[in-house]
């Protein structure tokens, strides 16, 4: 590669990422059975929770194994708003899962995140595993909230009078919020505060050198990224009709960072890339029929196994994930904000 | 309710608790990679035991195999994978997590997703004043007290051991030095899951083999490591000796859920105040 002409940046490929799983994703009703429309939706939802890991590690380079934490109890609280008090208006019930979310990772970024000193990403990685596992415990063994069973056969959410079905409208309920989310995750991460963060990423201490409070920024992003953990989970509860201390616990909170590895870490479209592809892989390796009676056998109840492979692959040949096929790493860390060229107050969102 | 049965519930299960803690402490000290897979070795070590049980061998035969299989299963892993992690945390918890899913997927394939129990290769118990004890906890604990010593003998009082805790110290120096330290790497990481595999295979007997067992025992491991300190010896078994013995001892006390919690929640705050760990002498 030569220096100075390599430098103008090439074709953009992430748009068109983008606007190619749009148009997938926009017709799927029509186009799908039942069956299908449902599995769509449960991608849309669980690619929130991806997107929220992606921005808490793949831009501010927090390790958190504990995002499931966030959607979990937000679906329960929800859940139990629904069971118990009867509350099933959505215009009540996704904001209250914002909130729980919300609160939440704020309480856990003043254990894991706040404090004088850094804290070492082991540390931050294993505070929030732990929590995960703790709250999973905490609700396996509590029978208000349904203990090992959870909480089953919730009510159907409703705008007004509408119940919103299973189907079609939920999924373009779930569609048109992972929509709205990355357009505002987007423009944030690419705005001045975007560039903070990449800062704390890549050197954490020199950003803290050059006057920024890095922990608050932390704090503040680990805060939003746990609303839309939070968003996740209470979709997620109505859309099963069910939550159970599996949502919880330490096996959601890393399948969702193994999402975002396997589909590209930092690029957004990357983990929704991830969540699609490995759904479609787990759905699909126990269906395998044409490799002998023995294969389908073993892959029936063993294709974790397979999957497991597969993810240790990636992580070991391909750190940028599928999404580092097609995009060069110019384009991955990409350009912030136009504080420098356009100067217009108002201009950094 | 009697003390004595009960203390020695507490401690052996604490001892078991400090080996898995000492193989995960010695690989996390002293490679920086926590290792995710390691409650699967404990598995591994159990499923050692269990099928030299089901192919009609004695036990005590198979928990003395347990160890080098499964060193051996940790050495072609660390050929293979975790060598490529060095230096690299975060991509070696998630590397090791995928290791964990396929080995525990594996285990669970063959087991057909049930229990199984195995018998003590020493049944019966000592009658110590009016209480009984059982025997195979007492040889549990002889057992965990004779490896320690063991272990703690080899890496102060052998070159082997002054090999290791160079390698440890400093990675460049000791390479200067002309040692292996890729070698020395390789067989920390096999022994390391060689202890996991004696846990395992010294636990069978007395809790039931599944292919979830190991799980319950990684996060608890991690935060005793941390609680020690990292890279110290005595630190992972005084982290692991509070951490065995506060969380085997409490539920006693107050609901099992609440004690796992309070165990949980005041390990982290600990390492969030004193991050070097509690026997650590420097400070900041």
């Amino acid at each position: 590669m030569s220096q100075a002409p390599a430098s103008r940046p090439g074709r953009r490929i992430i748009p068109i990422v983008e606007v190619a799983l749009l148009l997938i994703a926009l017709p799927m009703p029509w186009m799908l059975e039942e069956f299908w429309v449902l599995f769509a939706t449960k991608i849309c939802i669980l690619a929130l929770l991806a997107i929220s890991f992606d921005l808490v590690w793949g831009y501010a380079g927090i390790m958190s194994f504990g995002q499931a934490l966030f959607s979990g109890v937000a679906g329960y609280v929800t859940a139990l708003l629904a069971t118990k008090s009867e509350v099933t208006s959505i215009f009540v019930l996704m904001p209250t899962a914002a909130i729980v979310g919300l609160i939440l990772a704020f309480i856990v970024a003043v254990i894991v995140i706040f404090g004088r000193r850094i804290p070492s990403v082991v540390f931050v990685a294993m505070g929030t595993l732990t929590g995960s596992y703790v709250i999973e415990r905490l609700a396996r063994g509590w029978s208000w909230v349904g203990g090992q069973n959870g909480i089953s056969s919730l009510p159907r959410l409703t705008a007004g009078s509408f119940e919103i079905e299973e189907g079609t409208v939920f999924f373009y309920l779930a569609l048109g919020t992972l929509i709205v989310t990355y357009i505002l995750v987007r423009l944030l991460v690419r705005s001045q505060f975007g560039l903070v963060l990449a800062g704390i990423r890549q050197q954490e201490g020199r950003i803290a050198f050059f006057g920024y409070n890095v922990q608050s920024y932390k704090g503040v992003v680990f805060s939003l990224a746990g609303i839309i953990a939070g968003v996740s989970g209470g979709l997620y509860a109505f859309h099963e009709g069910f939550v159970g201390p599996g949502q919880l616990g330490p096996v959601l909170s890393t399948q969702v960072v193994l999402y975002v590895l396997f589909g590209g870490v930092g690029t957004l479209v990357g983990a929704i890339l991830g969540v699609a592809i490995i759904e479609l892989i787990s759905y699909a390796l126990p269906q395998i029929d044409w490799l002998g009676a023995d294969v389908t056998a073993f892959l029936e109840t063993g294709w974790p196994v397979v999957l497991g492979l597969l993810l240790l692959g990636t992580v070991m040949f391909r750190p940028t994930g599928l999404i580092g096929l097609v995009v060069t790493d110019r384009e991955r860390i990409g350009t912030f904000g136009r504080a420098k060229v356009a100067r217009q107050p108002g201009s950094t969102p | 309710m009697d003390v004595v049965p009960f203390v020695f519930d507490i401690a052996a299960y604490s001892a078991i608790f400090v080996l898995v803690v000492l193989g995960l402490g010695v690989i996390a000290s002293m490679m920086g990679i926590f290792n995710f897979a390691h409650g699967e070795f404990v598995l591994l070590g159990a499923y050692t035991v269990y099928s030299f049980q089901e192919h009609g061998m004695p036990t005590w035969a198979g928990m003395i195999a347990a160890p080098f299989v499964v060193a051996f299963i940790g050495l072609i892993l660390e050929r293979l994978a975790i060598r490529r992690f060095y230096s690299a945390p975060i991509v070696a918890m998630l590397g090791t997590y995928a290791i964990a899913l396929s080995l525990r997927e594996t285990v669970r394939a063959l087991l057909g997703g049930r229990f199984y129990s195995v018998n003590a290769p020493l049944v019966g118990s000592f009658v110590i004043g009016d209480a009984s004890v059982s025997q195979w906890r007492t040889a549990v604990i002889i057992i965990t007290a004779l490896v320690m010593v063991g272990c703690w003998l080899l890496l102060t009082r052998t070159t082997l051991g002054l090999q290791v805790r160079a390698s440890l110290e400093n990675p460049a120096l000791a390479r200067a030095s002309g040692i292996s330290v890729n070698r020395v790497y390789a067989g920390t990481f096999a022994f390391g899951s060689a202890l996991a595999g004696l846990a395992g295979a010294l636990m069978v007997p007395m809790y039931s083999i599944s292919a979830d067992m190991g799980v319950p025992f990684l996060i608890k491991s991690f935060l005793a490591v941390m609680l020690g300190g990292m890279g110290s010896f005595e630190g992972s078994i005084a982290g692991a000796a509070l951490v065995g013995a506060t969380s085997a001892a409490l539920p006693w006390a107050i609901k099992p859920v609440v004690a796992d919690l309070l165990v949980f929640v005041l390990a982290i705050i600990i390492v969030k105040f004193r991050p070097e760990g509690l026997l650590s002498k420097t400070r900041r």
